[in-house]
């Protein structure tokens, strides 16, 4: 049998490593994607006043700590069984949002944009954020700057610091908004909306308006006919601050929904002997190995996700682009999931315009931004959004409000089957005998995970400072007979 | 690009102060904070956890950087101090400059400046020799903390030869 590895993933979070084994005849076998899982967080937590989780848990990943964060802070509120006012819940929502608009922002032009905007078989060294400001113009690099830095001041001006925000406590938040504070905000939410339409426009015509694209979105190396869960409002639009989950099945009939309470009852998880990291899947379908189809449990959880699960956004430009999202891509729910870029800039514009629907609510700057507990801390669940997928934390703690265990489903767990399950398809319809592989090739297959936005470890871990790409084929004795490096 | 900086040089401890020996950059700029009784002049010292474009926009508006983090060469003995400049830095070997998210720090920069950031000229990387950074742990192991104050100490024996 010849092994195929490419090690470790370029553009992703930690090391990753992929190994594809061929047959005889040349053809892929199998594949395996496996990662190293940072060890010992919940044990880490025991012992600690639970009012720190939402200090520490974003600590765990520098790529995202807002959203830990966050899952922390209506994790605590559970905890202490206490609702936040509404003035805080939209704030949290607010600087939840402006996180979103910076991590979109960044996902659609430093990592996944380039395969298109450059193009797949584009040298590698051309492939990232300075290929696109030299192929589409140097003022792109300034908007994607400014993009971020507005993000970031979204976060710092209600969250109280950049990136890794402390304001959230049991029951709300220890600061509000002013008035000057609120329009600059609201300023920073109108220039988003213009950015994220500009991002929508540049997709339309770099990616929609080529043929060859197009025809790699919808084609069956990347689709998968799974489940989807992801966020509700009310009205079954997407929501990344709050609701229920919402799963629909993969001929788009909603099974249910489910609170962070019941998350148990839906989900459960998987372990497989080559990996630490588990295999979340539905509970109520069953694990039936990494296979697609009504039958398998095995759900995805990412942007397209959410679009899928949702009937619609809740603001009316993304609307309008999530109509035409499915009216383009044949109907609901869309498999293909190169075209989880797409929906991630249809809620790039979402978050863009709640910006400015939450910076223009007039409770907004009230400084009724706290609930205070009473009852005794027990257990509780916080659930959000993660940019990569759905965010559950679960602590419990004793009668002091000290942890006394907790379990984290992280976004990008959710997806790992779907991963492993794209990784092997893209594989199999790329790799035959006789096709050499070429750097294309295999960054074809990493465009298959690439389009879930994974994130293992983070950037707060040691990361190799060029990500250098290795692929070793070996022949069935096991010995290399060709290695292909870029980075290295 | 109006960002102005507190002061021309800035120290930056990289890394996750909770993850093991990932966070002995946070320790050895605490040192050097220590050492220097506060009074290090015109320099900032910061504590980050950040790679990529977001460490390349903590960097706008500084003359000088000294990147302070845990370096996984394998090729040298735990704790051991490494210091080169950031176009030094070997391709294979880990440390925070790569955040696979978006892009490597070598490239941020290049964004940077073409955006027109004021960028530092000289950034030079403090690495110590680690391994254990995949377990969640505030302690680091006994040889890297071992080679906290030698860090500490390059540090400020680099900010006196500027």
């Amino acid at each position: 049998m010849e092994r195929i590895t490419i090690d470790p993933i370029t553009r992703l979070e930690g090391h990753g490593k992929i190994e594809i084994f061929l047959n005889e005849e040349g053809e892929v076998a199998n594949t395996y994607f496996q990662i190293p899982e940072l060890r010992g967080f919940e044990r880490f937590c025991v012992g600690r006043p639970v009012e720190e989780m939402p200090l520490l848990t974003n600590r765990i990943c520098g790529v995202c700590p807002e959203a830990h964060h966050m899952a922390a802070a209506k994790a605590i509120d559970a905890v202490y069984h206490v609702t936040p006012p509404r003035p805080a819940k939209l704030l949290r929502e607010l600087l939840y949002s402006g996180f979103y608009f910076t991590d979109h922002t960044t996902h659609f032009y430093a990592l996944g944009g380039p395969d298109f905007v450059m193009g797949p078989d584009a040298p590698v060294a051309e492939r990232n954020i300075l290929g696109v400001i030299h192929k589409v113009g140097l003022e792109i690099g300034g908007k994607v700057i400014q993009a971020r830095k507005y993000g970031h001041t979204i976060v710092e001006i209600i969250g109280g610091r950049k990136v890794h925000p402390c304001t959230s406590i049991p029951g709300g938040l220890t600061k509000g908004i002013n008035e000057e504070q609120r329009k600059q905000i609201e300023e920073m939410g109108l220039w988003a909306i213009e950015f994220a339409q500009f991002s929508l426009k540049l997709f339309n015509d770099i990616v929609l308006g080529n043929q060859a694209y197009v025809d790699l979105i919808l084609g069956d190396a990347y689709t998968h006919r799974t489940y989807y869960i992801g966020t509700v409002d009310d009205n079954n639009r997407v929501n990344f601050y709050d609701g229920l989950v919402s799963v629909v099945a993969p001929d788009g009939t909603r099974i249910g929904k489910y609170g962070p309470g019941d998350y148990t009852d839906w989900i459960a998880e998987r372990v497989e002997p080559w990996t630490y990291l588990k295999f979340p899947y539905l509970k109520k379908v069953g694990w039936k190995g990494f296979v697609d189809g009504q039958d398998s449990g095995v759900y995805c959880a990412t942007p397209l996700s959410r679009l899928n699960a949702a009937d619609g956004m809740a603001t009316p430009r993304a609307q309008e682009e999530y109509e035409k999202f499915y009216s383009t891509l044949g109907g609901k729910p869309v498999h293909q999931r190169l075209a989880t870029h797409w929906a991630r800039l249809i809620e790039l514009l979402y978050a863009a315009e709640r910006i400015v629907e939450l910076a223009t609510d007039p409770e907004i700057t009230s400084d009724n931004i706290h609930t205070i507990p009473t009852e005794t801390p027990t257990e509780g669940v916080g659930i959000v959004e993660a940019p990569r997928g759905t965010l559950t934390h679960h602590y419990w703690t004793d009668e002091r409000g000290v942890v006394t265990r907790a379990n984290l489903i992280v976004g990008t767990t959710n997806n790992h089957a779907p991963i492993s399950m794209s990784i092997n398809k893209a594989a199999r319809s790329l790799i035959h005998k006789g096709v050499v592989v070429n750097e294309g090739l295999l960054n074809m297959v990493e465009m298959a995970f690439r389009a879930y936005d994974p994130c293992f470890g983070c950037a707060t871990h040691s990361l190799p400072g060029q990500m250098p790409l290795q692929v070793t084929i070996r022949d069935a004795r096991g010995e290399p007979i060709q290695v292909l490096r870029q980075h290295c | 690009m109006d960002d102005t900086a507190s002061a021309p040089t800035l120290v930056l401890g990289l890394g996750n102060p909770i993850l093991g020996d990932d966070g002995v950059g946070w320790r050895v700029v605490e040192e050097v904070a220590r050492l220097t009784g506060g009074q290090a002049g015109s320099v900032e010292l910061d504590y980050v956890a950040l790679g990529g474009l977001s460490l390349m926009e903590r960097m706008i508006g500084y003359r000088r950087v000294i990147l302070v983090d845990a370096i996984l060469t394998g090729r040298a003995p735990l704790g051991t101090v490494h210091r080169f400049p950031l176009e030094a830095l070997p391709p294979d070997v880990c440390t925070h400059s790569g955040s696979t998210h978006d892009t490597s720090l070598q490239n941020a920069l290049r964004v940077g400046r073409a955006m027109g950031a004021q960028l530092p000229d000289t950034i030079l990387i403090v690495g110590v020799e680690a391994r254990s950074v995949f377990d969640f742990s505030e302690e680091l192991s006994p040889e890297i903390a071992a080679a906290v104050p030698h860090a500490a100490r390059y540090v400020i024996q680099s900010l006196q030869e500027a």
